[in-house]
């Protein structure tokens, strides 16, 4: 038997989502799809569709979980696809009461769930087969989406059973299948997304259209902190409206580029800011006092480790910088929104619904019944996308022309120069070394912005914040004597999670300073991190892999050659990384990249891989030369011309090995970034002598 | 004022200011949204479309500039996904987020047509014009010539 799924195309979340006012209405109530629990869906042709509570932003999550579905159910993948939910709920949020698409969750946090549905749908689907077979449930099984019994024989399709399955109960825990009968997990599947995303047909928040709709561009305070002090919205003659909105203005058009225009000729005149006047100078400098500062609040504070140092003959220091980040998606932010008294309905490319949805709330008043968030593909995320403030500047454009449904634009430099930055860092390393070489005792001493203080779902208990401190706070190297304290500096822009969080600065402040450590050990910095991490075989795993696959310690292909070497946990994975760098005219050119992954289960090793090379190439550009510097208050940069993140012909060679220690499964899109700096880092080190402690390397 | 051009075997009429940018007419006017914007300056690569067969980047080129000329986006590369470009982007599992794709197939469909056996300096040259953020690059340059064999294969 075959089935016609000729019809079937993977849509994320947001074109089913966006049919759903015009199309689906017209259907006949028996052909309406049934669901079996809050992530499964059965239509009658056949089709499984999952309630994903994640986006898709390009990390694959979509197509890991259509193949934990497909192997546990019992269905071919070609009959799965995604939508997001429209609304917030319980099921689809994570640990800490929040639907979003963060912290490498999507996979970890979600194959429990997703393959608990789908075995628990397989076994009414069974259970209702049997009663009309009239045989023992347990003699049959699901195979490509038809009931099969013990001897092999197809009967009829899952989608002939929807009615009687459903008036069946879900069993609370039914067994889940062998591991080693997975046709899909495991294996490296082809995207779900592919298809869509290599004809232009793939729907992301900024090409969503509506019948009637109008176009927003925006004009924001180009100074942090700054507002509207006066606007005359005659200044943008022929404009549906203008609008006030927080920290500027919305201007409403036919067309984007004409709303464009109008917004930038629009008469402003700004208020001041408290931050008027700041440069990068005078935080970096504020932060380098907090450097200086006898004491700050601990989050970690063990085995007296200042006692320590100071009683130690060896103490190792150094002072290391990180600058401000932007993310750059290369889809700038953006949203549709088309709003009354009694419901508000917005499209946008979110990986923070919750937080979408409670900043709906706030400007419409409306409660989450009445609220409605149509997911599109993410082009690109990396933690820009889990704010509200586009969903509301479109909800306020909305309003201003009677309720017709408005798309808000920003423009890459709205989306450059607005905040939300990767925060800048300054951190101080101490070690004590003992008479074995061993680190006897550890001090980190961080001074920045606090970024878990600017979160209302976060809890910040004893001073410790993920969002500052990960990657630091469980570190390997100590297990003994370890203080880990924050000076906290306020500054202009708020912060945001760019990609691997505070990983992505803590992992080189770590990693950088081990190089130094090693070498004052005397010692080798590959066998000084294996003497390190002997008792933590996934660690180790990593290391020797990259040591192997580099030739560590061979010959290198030049005197202006280096090879530095640099391990990071986070995300619950471990990343090894060995960078080969060329010095050419006093500039650091990396060549190659060994990189050796834990992350446990590979679900779609394809995927990781994907990952893994993707984040490497994301590293670089701040590695090497990007970063976000404020002058007069105003972020300098507006543009990919100031903020050159790299092209193809720059890419050095990226040589990924995934090892698997039976680990618990972890995340994949972040822990393949933070290893890169400091591995580049050392890597500069081995070939000239000098330490680069300041990010971008393009300043001794 | 009215501005026709060839899209994609047919002939449009645009009614926006001969002033606007390309990339705004396709993507507002006429609804062929799977052409980018990502910078508006001539930068990211993002919003390329062929000219006359050649690339270049509809965010910084005006509606007078494309008066009687063909215009190409990636919705006419091929109905059903069959451009050789198309098969192999498919076959090496290109995209991630997906957005800048659109400008890496149209730039690598021109490449292919003037050079059917590029070097890996030609793609490099080529390719280097469109920015990704997801970090695609290695996958491209190997979708990049698996698309020259197809296209060789026929």
């Amino acid at each position: 038997m075959t089935r016609d799924l000729s019809r079937r195309d993977f849509l994320a979340g947001t074109a089913s989502a966006l049919l759903v006012p015009f199309v689906v209405t017209s259907k006949s109530k028996a052909a309406q799809p049934r669901a079996f629990n809050a992530y499964l869906r059965l239509s009658p042709d056949g089709r499984v569709t999952i309630l994903s509570p994640t986006s898709e932003m390009g990390q694959g999550t979509h197509t890991g979980y259509a193949a934990i579905v497909a192997d546990e159910l019992g269905v071919d993948i070609e009959q799965v696809q995604l939508t997001v939910p429209t609304q917030p709920a319980p099921e689809y949020r994570l640990f800490f009461g929040q639907m979003r698409s963060v912290g490498s969750f999507g996979i970890r946090a979600w194959i429990g769930p997703l393959r608990l549905a789908a075995a628990r749908t397989r076994n009414v689907l069974t259970s209702a087969a049997a009663q009309e077979l009239n045989v023992d449930a347990s003699t049959l099984d699901i195979d490509a989406g038809f009931v099969v019994d013990a001897s092999g024989t197809q009967h009829m399709p899952i989608e002939d059973l929807i009615d009687a399955a459903s008036a069946l109960p879900l069993p609370e825990a039914p067994a889940l299948r062998a591991p080693e009968t997975r046709r899909y997990v495991g294996q490296p599947v082809p995207r779900i997304d592919t298809p869509p995303k290599t004809d232009g047909s793939a729907i992301y928040g900024i090409d969503v259209r509506l019948p009637d709709m109008l176009h927003a561009a925006v004009r924001l305070s180009p100074v942090f902190g700054a507002d509207v002090e006066r606007l005359d919205p005659a200044s943008a003659p022929g404009a549906a409206a203008v609008v006030q909105v927080p920290g500027g203005a919305a201007v409403v058009a036919e067309s984007w580029w004409k709303a464009k225009q109008l917004a930038d000729g629009l008469d402003i005149t700004w208020g001041s800011s408290p931050h008027d006047g700041v440069s990068s100078a005078d935080i970096s400098r504020e932060m380098h006092a907090g450097l200086e500062l006898a004491d700050a609040p601990a989050a970690v504070d063990r085995g007296n480790a200042l006692a320590a140092l100071a009683a130690a003959d060896t103490v190792i220091e150094a002072d290391y910088e990180v600058p401000f980040l932007a993310h750059f998606a290369m889809e700038p932010l953006s949203c549709v929104a088309q709003v009354s008294d009694i419901r508000c309905e917005v499209w946008l490319s979110t990986q923070g619904h919750d937080t979408v949805l409670n900043a709906l709330r706030e400007v419409t008043g409306l409660s989450p019944e009445h609220i409605f968030i149509n997911t599109t593909y993410l082009g690109g995320g990396f933690g820009r996308k889990a704010h509200g403030e586009v969903a509301q500047q479109a909800v306020l454009a909305s309003r201003a022309v009677g309720g017709r449904p408005v798309k808000v634009i920003w423009a890459r430099e709205d989306d450059v120069q607005q905040g939300q930055y990767r925060p800048a860092m300054a951190a101080r390393l101490r070690a004590a070394l003992d008479d074995d070489n061993r680190i006897s005792a550890l001090h980190v001493r961080l001074s920045g912005p606090m970024m878990g203080r600017e979160y209302s779902h976060v809890r910040i208990e004893n001073n410790l914040d993920f969002f500052s401190h990960a990657t630091l706070v469980d570190q390997k190297y100590v297990p003994g004597a370890f203080r880990l304290d924050h000076h906290v500096v306020d500054v202009p822009p708020n912060t945001c999670p760019w990609r691997a969080v505070s990983s992505s600065q803590n992992g080189f402040f770590l990693e950088a300073f081990m190089d130094e450590v090693a070498e004052a050990a005397s010692e080798d910095p590959l066998a000084f991190r294996k003497r390190q991490y002997a008792d933590h075989p996934s660690h180790m795993a990593v290391l020797e892999s990259v040591e192997r696959r580099s030739g560590w310690g061979t010959p290198l292909p030049g005197p202006n050659w280096g090879r530095g070497v640099a391990i990071v946990e986070s995300y619950g994975a471990r990343c090894a990384q060995v960078a080969e760098v060329e010095i050419i005219e006093d500039r650091p050119v990396v060549r190659r990249i060994w990189l050796a992954f834990d992350c446990g289960e590979a679900i779609n090793p394809g995927q990781v891989e994907a990952q893994m090379t993707g984040a490497v190439i994301d590293a670089l550009g701040p590695t090497l030369r990007c970063q976000v510097t404020l002058r007069d208050g105003r972020a300098e940069q507006s543009n990919f011309d100031g903020y050159p993140i790299l092209r193809m012909d720059e890419v050095p060679d990226i040589d990924v090995e995934i090892v698997d220690t039976g680990a618990p499964i972890g995340g994949v899109g972040e822990p393949g970034l933070p290893p890169t700096a400091p591995a580049v880092a050392n890597a500069i080190y081995a070939a000239t002598g000098r330490r680069y402690r300041r990010m971008p390397f393009d300043q001794v | 004022m009215m501005t026709t051009f060839p899209l994609i075997g047919t002939s449009v009429t645009a009614k926006a200011d001969p002033e606007t940018p390309l990339l705004w007419v396709l993507r507002d006017e006429l609804g062929f949204t799977g052409t980018k914007y990502g910078c508006g300056i001539a930068r990211c690569g993002a919003c390329t479309v062929l000219l006359d067969g050649s690339p270049v980047l509809s965010c910084s080129l005006s509606l007078t500039a494309v008066e009687e000329r063909t215009v190409q986006t990636i919705e006419g590369l091929s109905h059903d996904r069959s451009h050789p470009v198309q098969r192999a982007w498919a076959e090496i599992d290109v995209p991630q987020c997906g957005y800048c794709q659109s400008g890496q197939i149209m730039t690598a469909a021109a490449l292919l047509a003037e050079t059917p056996e590029p070097t890996d300096d030609d793609i490099d040259a080529a390719m280097s014009s469109v920015l990704c953020r997801c970090g695609t690059y290695p996958r491209i340059r190997a979708a990049v010539k698996r698309a020259a064999e197809i296209a060789r294969e026929g």
